[in-house]
């Protein structure tokens, strides 16, 4: 569960909502039905804990304002991510500000609908659509320059 | 339409599994939890048959009745064994074997004083109760000489005992409670000097929700916008549709018995409860899921108690009544902010049930109380008694005579 608040938060403030989440778990155990996989339901409560902690950073406040960044990055060639470790990878997702980390990790790694990521970021579905669309761009930009320092 | 690219699925699956542990952790942590869940299953199994034990053994206690025949026979039937032991040379006038029956009896009230202090003992000598030895009836008095004593005078008359016939009887002392040793309780709950007696109470309780697990009710979603009340009109809290959970009610408290009668006893004092919700919530317009509200009352109950079984330190008693509390502190807890707000009004409430008492000592015992409770819609904050007013409440705890 570290990499999934490492993926929301950077490292340093996952450990905080590692902890608190563990705690969620242990008092919320009794509630788990079997219902699903545990797994996945362990996993909703630290994507739950590391967005309550991005509303407590107030981290999403601009997030609408990331709209007005403009798109860049290209197109990046695939197997280039085959020639990046797993850890490289995520620590450039940590990199992306916060706003656009978030709906990124909700939409692409953890599989949230944009109508879902909006309702829990509290923008509209057109804004994560746009904001995922940014945070691919910036992603595989970073990628390739972290690629081309390696080279 | 498939919104996620090559990109999004290469880079998941890069990332799905770093650092997870292996399947086969999740798969053992899901079997771990079955072995809870069946844990949990039979302890509410054990929990059931113990409760229908007590049931049993208080039915038992309840249509036993009180056995006051046993304790008539004891000091009797001691005097009829001297009366035939005695080796003396005995003539017709079987008053003589009195005072040595008394002595006895005393004695024997000495080794084990409980039972035979409760005996209606006859004022004059135990000529005057014989009993029969086999039913335990009171027989007519013999005024004949008993043929067994009478056709055997003494082979050594110096051996006799040093009782002289004719001396006069001195009465006995009669022993009463204050002669017991302290903390000894003879059983027996009859006396008006002892049911006549102020009785402290000290209890805690666990209210009954319909629970789908040990401790949390979860609600419908229906009800849980509408439930705030007077007390919080003002509040910037508010409550979101979904499914609001409940946490079992803690009550604890002090209340003091007041006899009227030998069995009617009003009883009054001070009860704390407190009260966990966790509900999604608006606070200042912003949504928090999952946020806790927690209350605390502090309340006065009444109630008028009916003892209709007292036996052998047992007791059965019905009791009707009602209470008043005040919600003395309201705090709200989201994320790792808390707000206080007030609540105004009082909640009431009427309760009626049966309860059982055990007396393990003189003035110390332990009682389980059994009740229906119905909180009357008072306006106050959304909580487990606005959202399931009927409640089976079951109180434990340990009385003291004072």
């Amino acid at each position: 569960m570290y990499p999934v608040c490492v993926r929301y938060l950077g490292r340093e403030d996952a450990k905080d909502v590692l902890q608190e989440g563990f705690l969620t778990v242990f008092e919320k155990i009794g509630t788990y039905k079997g219902e699903g996989s545990f797994e996945g339901w362990m996993r909703k409560i630290f994507v739950n804990a590391s967005l309550m902690q991005i509303r407590r950073s107030d981290a999403l406040r601009h997030a609408e304002d990331i709209d007005e960044t403009p798109e860049s990055g290209g197109s990046l060639d695939y197997g280039v991510l085959e020639q990046i470790s797993s850890r490289e990878i995520m620590d450039q997702v940590a990199t992306l500000p916060q706003g656009l980390r978030s709906v990124f990790n909700l939409f692409v790694l953890d599989g949230y609908s944009h109508a879902e990521v909006g309702a829990m970021l509290g923008i509209t579905e057109q804004s994560s659509r746009s904001q995922v669309s940014r945070a691919r761009s910036l992603l595989q930009e970073k990628i390739k320059k972290l690629y081309e320092r390696k080279k | 339409m498939n919104e996620r690219s090559d990109f999004d699925e290469l880079l998941r699956s890069r990332l799905e599994g770093m650092s997870e542990p292996a399947p086969d952790v999740w798969e053992g942590i899901v079997k771990g939890l079955d072995r809870h869940r069946r844990a949990v299953i039979f302890r509410r199994f054990s929990v059931g048959v113990a409760a229908a034990a007590a049931g049993l053994a208080i039915a038992w206690l309840v249509f036993r009745g009180p056995q006051t025949g046993e304790q008539l026979q004891v000091p009797v039937q001691t005097a009829q064994h001297v009366d035939v032991t005695t080796p003396g040379p005995v003539t017709d006038e079987t008053p003589e074997i009195a005072p040595i029956a008394e002595q006895v009896a005393a004695f024997t009230r000495n080794q084990s004083v409980a039972r035979a202090e409760k005996v209606d003992k006859p004022s004059t000598p135990a000529t005057a109760v014989p009993v029969s030895d086999q039913t335990g009836e009171p027989v007519e008095p013999k005024t004949e000489p008993q043929p067994s004593v009478a056709t055997e005078p003494a082979a050594n008359p110096a051996e006799t005992p040093s009782v002289e016939p004719n001396k006069p009887v001195e009465p006995q002392p009669q022993l009463t409670e204050d002669d017991l040793p302290d903390g000894f309780w003879d059983g027996d709950d009859t006396d008006t000097r002892k049911t006549h007696t102020s009785q402290l109470t000290i209890f805690s309780n666990l209210t009954a929700v319909a629970s789908e697990n040990d401790l949390i009710y979860k609600a419908s979603p229906s009800h849980a916008s509408s439930q705030t009340g007077k007390g919080q009109a003002t509040s910037s809290v508010e409550p979101l549709s979904g499914s609001p959970k409940f946490f079992v009610p803690l009550s604890a408290g002090v209340q003091v018995a007041v006899p009227l009668t030998e069995r009617l006893l009003v009883a009054s004092g001070l009860r704390y409860t407190y009260l966990v919700s966790q509900y999604d919530m608006l606070v200042n317009k912003e949504k928090f899921e999952g946020a806790y509200n927690q209350l605390h009352y502090l309340g006065i109950p009444l109630e008028l108690s009916y003892r209709f079984v007292q036996t052998y330190g047992f007791g059965l008693y019905a009791s009707v009544g009602g209470a008043a509390e005040k919600c003395v502190a309201q705090r709200y807890v989201y994320g790792s902010n808390t707000l206080r707000e007030k609540v105004g009004g009082l909640q009431w409430s009427a309760q009626a049930g049966l309860g059982a008492e055990y007396w393990f000592a003189q003035r110390a015992g332990i009682y389980f109380d059994p009740s229906l409770v119905y909180y009357f819609d008072n306006s106050q904050p959304l909580s487990i008694r606005t959202q399931q007013p009927l409640q089976a409440r079951f109180e434990v705890g340990l009385r003291f005579k004072l």
